[in-house]
């Protein structure tokens, strides 16, 4: 999936991911889309729960090798 | 979470009750709510400019110490500096630092100092209020 930028939140463990995720989101325009790849095991549930506060919509999720990636459209 | 106001109070100063504020705080800012800490009694170290810094943990629990360093958690100072970043209004109990003999040059730059009405007032409409 095209994504307008790639972040890498690997390695980093509650609230890091979804702060970076913030900033992130803070660079790049409504419609546009943030691709998120993180370690922390929480993240799942945590990125669905923010980007649902947000109005963001995640387009896809995957894991593979613990590695999580998420593709968020941005509201 | 636009629209959302959120208060807290951070009464007790170990690095469990440091993560466990800013944890919240953060993630809560990060989701654009709004969010004040008021910090009283030992909650004051973790805005005090040294003691934020290395802050202890509870007593029979230093052997979670490697754990913070495995899992790869953000220092406090860090946590400190995002909440900042994030815009999260960080309130200094006036009467804890009279008593204690603390200044406000003691603690972290942008801190605000008031009263428990300080808080109340700030927290009257608040969706989420937190007691840490």
């Amino acid at each position: 999936m095209e994504a307008t930028k790639v972040l890498d939140a690997k390695g980093l463990a509650c609230p890091m991911p979804i702060v970076k995720t913030k900033k992130g989101m803070n660079e790049i325009n409504s419609g546009d889309v943030l691709e998120v790849h993180a370690t922390d095991k929480g993240a799942k549930n945590d990125l669905t729960a923010w980007a649902k506060s947000g109005g963001h919509e995640i387009l896809e999720n995957t894991e593979e090798d613990g590695v999580l990636k998420f593709w968020i459209k941005k509201a | 979470m636009a629209n959302t106001k959120v208060a807290i109070i951070a009464a007790n100063g170990t690095l469990f009750d440091a993560y466990k504020v800013f944890n919240v705080a953060t993630a809560a800012a990060a989701s654009d709510a709004e969010v004040g800490i008021f910090f009283t009694f030992e909650g004051l170290n973790l805005i005090h400019k040294e003691a934020h810094k290395n802050l202890p943990l509870p007593e029979g629990k230093e052997h979670f110490q490697e754990g913070f360093k495995q899992t790869n958690v953000p220092s406090i100072e860090e946590l400190v500096g995002i909440a900042q970043e994030l815009g999260i209004k960080l309130i200094g109990c006036q009467m804890t630092m009279d008593l204690m003999n603390l200044e406000k040059d003691a603690f972290i730059n942008g801190i605000e100092v008031g009263g428990a009405a300080t808080f109340i007032e700030y927290a009257k409409d608040a969706n989420i209020t937190l007691t840490f």
